[in-house]
């Protein structure tokens, strides 16, 4: 089993799906995943791209389910060793990065923190810029593959708040429980402007152009 | 591999009808367990599989998942029965037995547009209400994403879905990158009448959202608001040709108002026509003051009596060098009141004895009446010759003076004409010609862009003034 990445402490076996977890000196057994239910995505494990201004890898995806949908977040680790996460929902992408939640200065975020709810439309300042709720909604994790900053279990649910603004920024926010809410940002980008490589080549599709 | 029909296959009328009631009996039951196991179709080669494979657990008809991953609930085509496709298990959500309706773009078909080639994988058909009904197509490529495709059979329009949250610029009006639009139609509610195919979320008939238009030449933005979220839609305005090189369908039918972002077919012609009337115009004035304007006068004065005898002066010799050139004759008569001055002029070749021959008058009253004072006529005219060939020529001036037999003053009285001869004329009248030959097509092309403007506004919830 091969780790790419130094930083990141889970790997899921590819054939088993056996959650393997790095310690001290190897690795241990953490439990096992849900197989992924087949899907028609056009990324998968080892699609490389460019964000601004840097390569990256994917490496792991997270499949997160809810009562109308589910969507996949796939783990992208760049070439400045950092992560971000590329999130694939409805045919339409976005690329995040971690934010420490201490340099978000908005009330509404700050509402998410305490624990409160947020209601779709609710408008907020982040960094200078007017973002709106476009989504909240509790989903749970339904399988995941690749290296993961976490070791996941199948089951394992978050409540995740989606913010867009008129320029395509994106951000995210994420309360899981037992666990210290996370903070994401970046923006909607298409397939096509992340220069990509390795796409998933479809039975019965044209490689676009832009990947070929 | 095109799904297999079940024992009872769709209409076998091949004709389209979207529009078209479905017939037949329907049975609308509650939900029961029935399933059915997805199954992935193998690829032939070694690129992924495109599609899941299940049978419709309600009548059991071959059905493909396009979009698996992504959708969350179909809708029969055969049967018309709503399943959850969010598990590996189908399950019914609505079962259903009726006819189906034929549509005008069947699912599974594929056409290339923009450069892009879609897949029909969803329809509905929507209404506000029962009316002013339209179809909407779902549109899928596992790289590109999802698409939409309207038509109300005026025309068709290709739409995507926002990722932006697009800004208020005024009152009313949106911007998206940087495109203003206008409001069209405001808030109203939209409903699902019909629904076949598969979906990224769970459709219902029945199910309603708030809408709002705002629009820009070939363009309309869309606001949806449904109980779970805010949606915002940008659609592009097809050229008729686009839809039938893509599907093979008819063209769309036209005919009624034209729709909202329809851009006017006459704005680009008036624009260029009234470009080239401003150009034309502005040639024609700088030629007629260059080429235009007088010179080297001579006068002469002829004193006379209202009494209708007939004084006469020579003016001249003028000596016109061009080929050819305009003489301008004026005639002024400061003095005179109720009185007229008939004026012949006679330009004589000279050399050749060729006469050109001009008359006018001069003439002024005034008196008083129940309104007050009044006056007309001008003691001052203009006569113009024009393209008279070189040569020495002699002006002669036939003038007779007549007093107005209205006039409750006087008798005959002395008057003095003064008449100027001058080489060349400014032609105003010719331009003004012109001027009006040069912008009556552009202000015509104006014309039916406004009144095409005004027909398209018609149907907005946001007419101004100009709305009947």
């Amino acid at each position: 089993m091969i780790f790419q990445s130094p930083a990141l402490p889970a790997r899921i076996c590819d054939y088993c799906h056996s959650t393997v977890k790095r310690i001290a000196e190897g690795v241990e057994l953490a439990g096992e995943v849900a197989v992924l239910p087949f899907d028609v995505s056009p990324i998968q494990i080892g699609t490389r791209g460019e964000y601004a201004g840097m390569h990256f890898d994917v490496i792991g995806r997270i499949r997160l389910a809810y009562d109308q949908g589910a969507w996949n977040d796939w783990l992208c680790l760049f070439s400045d060793m950092t992560h971000g996460w590329l999130s694939e929902s409805d045919g339409q992408f976005q690329m995040v990065r971690e934010r420490p939640l201490s340099e978000i200065r908005s009330k509404l975020v700050g509402r998410l923190v305490a624990g409160d709810t947020v209601q779709i439309g609710e408008r907020t300042q982040i960094d200078g810029a007017e973002f709106v709720v476009a989504d909240a909604r509790k989903a749970t994790c339904v399988a995941a593959e690749g290296e993961l900053p976490f070791a996941p279990e199948t089951g394992w649910e978050v409540f995740n708040v989606d913010l867009r603004d008129a320029e395509g920024f994106s951000a995210n926010f994420e309360a899981e429980e037992d666990e210290d809410p996370a903070f994401y940002m970046g923006r909607y980008v298409t397939l096509a402007e992340l220069n990509p490589k390795n796409l998933r080549a479809i039975h019965g599709w044209k490689m676009p152009d832009y990947a070929a | 591999m095109p799904p297999e029909p079940p024992e009872d296959p769709p209409s076998s009328d091949d004709r389209p009808n979207p529009w078209g009631e479905a017939s037949g009996e329907e049975l609308v039951e509650a939900v029961t367990g029935a399933t059915s196991e997805r199954t992935v179709l193998p690829s032939e080669s070694d690129s992924a599989p495109a599609a899941e494979q299940f049978n419709c657990p309600n009548c059991g008809g071959s059905i493909e998942i396009k979009a698996a991953g992504y959708s969350v609930s179909i809708v029969c085509q055969y049967c018309g029965s709503t399943l959850d496709i969010t598990n590996p298990d189908v399950s019914i959500i609505q079962r259903y037995e009726g006819e189906v309706r034929k549509l005008e773009l069947p699912l599974g078909s594929r056409g290339e547009l923009r450069g892009v080639e879609w897949e029909v994988i969803g329809y509905q058909r929507r209404s506000e209400n029962g009316s002013y009904p339209w179809d909407e197509y779902l549109l899928f490529n596992p790289y590109e994403g999802y698409r939409y495709l309207d038509t109300d059979g005026r025309g068709w329009s290709f739409g995507q879905q926002l990722t932006a949250s697009p800004e208020k610029k005024s009152l009313l009006g949106f911007e998206v990158d940087g495109e203003f639009y206008e409001p069209f139609y405001a808030q109203t509610r939209a409903q699902v009448d019909y629904v076949l195919g598969e979906f990224y979320w769970r459709v219902e008939v029945g199910e309603e959202a708030l809408t709002a238009d705002f629009v820009r030449p070939g363009k309309m933005l869309s606001w949806e608001r449904s109980a779970k979220e805010t949606v915002w839609t940008l659609t592009e305005l097809l050229e008729p040709n686009e839809i039938t090189d893509a599907f093979g369908i008819e063209p769309p039918r036209g005919g009624g108002l034209p729709l909202p972002h329809q851009p006017s077919p006459y704005r680009k012609k008036a624009g260029q026509f009234m470009k080239l009337a401003l150009a034309v115009g502005a040639a024609l004035l700088i030629i007629t003051a260059l080429f235009g304007g007088t010179s080297d006068p001579q006068t002469t004065r002829i004193n006379l009596a209202t009494n209708g005898v007939e004084q006469m002066a020579k003016i001249g010799p003028i000596t016109l060098e061009r080929p050819r050139q305009a003489v301008t004759v004026s005639a002024q008569a400061p003095g005179i009141e109720n009185s007229w001055v008939d004026l012949t002029y006679t330009l004589t070749n000279n050399d050749t004895g060729e006469i050109f021959e001009a008359n006018n008058v001069v003439e002024r009253y005034s008196g008083r009446d129940a309104e007050g004072n009044w006056s007309e006529g001008s003691s001052y005219t203009t006569s113009k010759f024009s393209m008279i060939p070189a040569g020495t020529y002699e002006l002669n001036v036939y003038a007779a003076g007549s007093r107005w037999t209205g006039s409750q003053y006087g008798s005959s009285s002395n008057a003095q004409v003064e008449v100027t001869i001058e080489k060349g004329a400014t032609f105003y009248s010719n331009l003004f010609l012109a001027l009006l030959v040069v912008f009556i097509p552009a202000l015509w092309q104006w014309w039916k862009h406004l009144s095409f403007e005004s027909r398209r506004r018609s149907d907005s919830d946001f007419a101004g003034d100009d709305d009947d």
